[in-house]
């Protein structure tokens, strides 16, 4: 998501993990960790200037 | 329409519905079990402030079904207009209604139309205020360069197609606005079977 904010045209990205995230039942936790799936927190801002966004894919 | 835009177009009527499905659950039954924490457990876990727990509508605080706390860094001010993308049960647009205040704006936008009407009840009960448009985040409904924050939980990971979910919510802000999201990513590539399964993708 960092990546496609980037080429969106936002600026100023950041991002960090919400540390204590994790699902309810034990066995989608651990699918979730055999994935690295995470919760983050992300900000960003969009330039004062406009920039066009990037076509879509 | 190729084959493969086809098969993807009915994946995703698919998953819509899911999606709604699921949520719908949580707002019916809010003390039943789910993939995910949700209500007041989450709540709490990601930090909300009590005093807002207290103070929201008890339905809105036992439907919450984020992944995090997207009021932590968004830094609300009085008179701002702000788009919470994916509303639900109405807790993050509910205090974002209170921090923008009677001069600010808060509009929501969800896939159900019945969670949509809630909302708006709950936060006129909740001393706010705020509009819910239905819609999907792929095409916001809102105008071009009209917000001055986008806020969003747990929702964008539920689309296939996040680039145009991001060049959506780029050309709904102001210049100058930003967003505060809090979303689930994976490091790895999901299998087929998980992308093409809307029960495991909507959970």
């Amino acid at each position: 998501m960092f990546r496609l904010l980037e080429e969106t045209g936002f600026t100023r990205i950041r991002s960090a993990v919400v540390p204590r995230f994790r699902f309810r039942k034990e066995s989608t936790q651990n699918s979730a960790e055999a994935y690295g799936v995470k919760a983050v927190m992300m900000t960003a801002l969009k330039p004062r200037g406009d920039i066009e966004p990037a076509e879509a894919t | 329409m190729s084959d493969g835009a086809e098969a993807q177009a009915s994946l995703e009527a698919v998953l819509k519905d899911e999606i709604v499905r699921m949520y719908q659950e949580v707002a019916d039954n809010p003390t039943g079990t789910f993939h995910f924490f949700h209500g007041h457990e989450a709540a709490e876990l990601f930090g909300y402030a009590p005093d807002w727990l207290e103070r929201a509508p008890a339905s809105a605080v036992a439907s919450f079904a984020g992944v995090g706390n997207p009021h932590e860094r968004s830094d609300l001010q009085p008179g701002e207009t702000v788009l919470d993308l994916g509303s639900g049960a109405g807790l993050d647009a509910i205090i974002a209604s209170w921090r923008v205040g009677a001069k600010g704006k808060v509009i929501g936008v969800d896939l159900n139309p019945s969670m949509c009407l809630k909302v708006q009840a709950l936060a006129a009960e909740a001393g706010g205020r705020m509009e819910c448009q239905v819609g999907r985040m792929e095409d916001i409904p809102v105008p071009t360069a009209s917000v001055d924050v986008v806020i969003s939980n747990g929702v964008i990971n539920l689309s296939f197609r996040k680039r145009r979910v991001i060049e959506e919510i780029f050309r709904v802000l102001r210049p100058g606005g930003r967003i505060s999201i809090t979303d689930i990513v994976s490091a790895k590539q999901l299998s087929q079977s998980i992308i093409n399964d809307p029960k495991l993708w909507a959970s």
